[in-house]
């Protein structure tokens, strides 16, 4: 059987109405997940769905249970979540754990590559893109289906608990002394940032690569919700803004707005102020967690046989960069 | 580190010659095809300059770690000598980096205790070691790419 004979198969299972499966292909992005899109054919209704299935290899080790309800937590709340409709831990259907959402049209991502990703729309697609963020960080949380799965840590542990989760991705995965990233978690111990205002849904991976916007100002997807979690909402800010995201030289973040503004917008919607310390101290973290991520792409390229590109490229290329701007946060944080 | 050229070049032909399933052509192959020929631009870079980058830096540590070794405690003082007396006659890739591992994992005990010992004046020397080894080894997307 294909994997569109098995996803119809599925399909025709769980919704009870037997389900064609046409235009399955395999897309780009979300490199933990193999993400598949696909049309279905139940009687004379057609529809869009993606699959998120899990890959042999990882970049990341994340629960798709966690993803899964991250985005049933935020579905129809303002904040372009796509609507999470099936998930499947044990995967026995398609070899491995899966989960199906309703697929959004009509929505482009911005190159990382591009000089210009979001062109004339920049400002605008900016201020949305910050706006979604203080409105993730201002959900409460009692009632979200997150809480199923995610950890509720005390405020005042909100940096140790992420700090001590990617350390030990470095620790485990790496493969070569890296003493620039392991100097910078030294300095993150040594001087840890006040508890968190509030504690709040992090996406966790919240900046220009993973949201879909309409060419005219408008995000119409929030995607890759894979490493949400409870925590400080600062976090998602400082992991948005960190320069790996940007091209060099640019003051904007991501080629969208500058610092100043994207303030602006995130305090109106969060309704939370910005510590600059505690903002310096998750800033340095965020470059922290991505060499961590890098580190892990490069044991999953060389554990699953050096054959995907993806991997390859973040662990390499990505990591040195990573390693730059570690480097100059450390000697010069003012300048970074 | 990240993964050697060596390393780097195979994956790109195993990755060619991978099988892929029905599913993934299209948008997703001419995006794979993309981020292989953007390792190939990169692997030429890293030919070029990859080595000498890694014999600077083995040196550099060398040179730092005799100059310092008589201020440590005698255990890694005597690790920082040793360390110093090294040199790079092999200059194959797999070589040059073992060296270095070893260089780096002395270069982050030294760091820890110029810190633990308020050594502020070699905190900065190590941290402005930092950036001129990261810069060594600063890949570059072509003009037009960024990330």
């Amino acid at each position: 059987m294909t994997l569109a004979d098995r996803l119809a198969a599925y399909l025709t299972r769980v919704s009870g109405v037997p389900t064609a499966v046409e235009s399955l292909a395999r897309i780009s992005g979300g490199a933990s997940r193999e993400t598949y899109r696909f049309d279905t054919l139940a009687g004379v209704e057609r529809a869009g769905f993606i699959l998120r299935r899990d890959p042999p290899e990882s970049l990341i080790d994340t629960d798709r249970r966690l993803e899964f309800l991250a985005l049933r937590s935020f579905h129809g709340k303002g904040v372009a979540a796509p609507e999470a409709l099936w998930l499947e831990t044990d995967g026995a259907e398609l070899e491995r754990p899966f989960f199906i959402m309703r697929r959004i049209d009509g929505g482009a991502p911005g190159s990382p590559f591009a000089a210009e990703p979001f062109g004339d729309q920049a400002g605008a697609i900016g201020e949305r893109f910050f706006s979604i963020m203080g409105r993730i960080a201002a959900e409460p949380l009692a009632g979200l289906p997150i809480l199923e799965a995610a950890p509720m840590p005390a405020p005042e542990d909100c940096w140790r608990r992420e700090l001590d989760y990617w350390a030990g991705v470095i620790e485990a995965d790496e493969q070569h002394p890296q003493p620039i990233v392991r100097a910078a978690i030294r300095r993150l111990r040594r001087a840890p940032p006040p508890p968190a205002q509030r504690l709040s849904v992090v996406h966790g991976d919240y900046r220009s690569g993973n949201f879909l916007h309409d060419g005219e100002g408008g995000i119409v997807a929030v995607l890759d919700w894979e490493m949400a979690h409870l925590g400080d909402p600062l976090e998602d800010l400082a992991w948005a803004m960190d320069p790996l995201w940007t091209h060099p030289g640019d003051r904007r973040i991501s080629g969208m707005i500058e610092p100043e503004a994207a303030f602006d917008v995130w305090r109106d919607a969060s309704g939370l102020r910005i510590d600059p310390a505690a903002l310096a101290w998750w800033r340095l973290f965020a470059s922290v967690k991505g060499q961590a991520i890098w580190t892990s792409a490069a044991k999953a390229w060389r554990d699953g046989g050096m054959v995907e590109p993806v991997l390859a490229f973040s662990g390499w290329y990505t990591a040195r960069r990573q390693d730059e701007i570690l480097a100059q946060w450390l000697a010069t944080p003012e300048a970074a | 580190m990240t993964p050697a050229l060596p390393d780097i070049i195979l994956g790109q032909a195993l990755a060619m010659g991978a099988p892929q399933s029905p599913e993934a052509g299209g948008d997703y192959l001419a995006g794979r095809l993309g981020l292989l020929g953007m390792l190939a631009m990169l692997s030429a870079q890293e030919a070029e300059l990859g080595v000498a980058a890694r014999l600077w830096e083995n040196r550099t540590m060398r040179a730092l770690f005799a100059r310092v070794a008589a201020d440590q405690d005698a255990t890694l003082g005597a690790a920082l000598r040793l360390a110093a007396l090294g040199e790079d006659t092999d200059f194959a890739w797999s070589a040059l980096d073992a060296a270095n591992a070893d260089l780096r994992r002395l270069l982050i005990l030294l760091h820890e205790a110029a810190e633990a010992g308020a050594d502020p004046a070699l905190d900065r020397e190590i941290l402005a070691l930092y950036q001129e080894m990261a810069s060594r080894r600063r890949l570059d997307l072509p003009a037009g790419l960024a990330g």
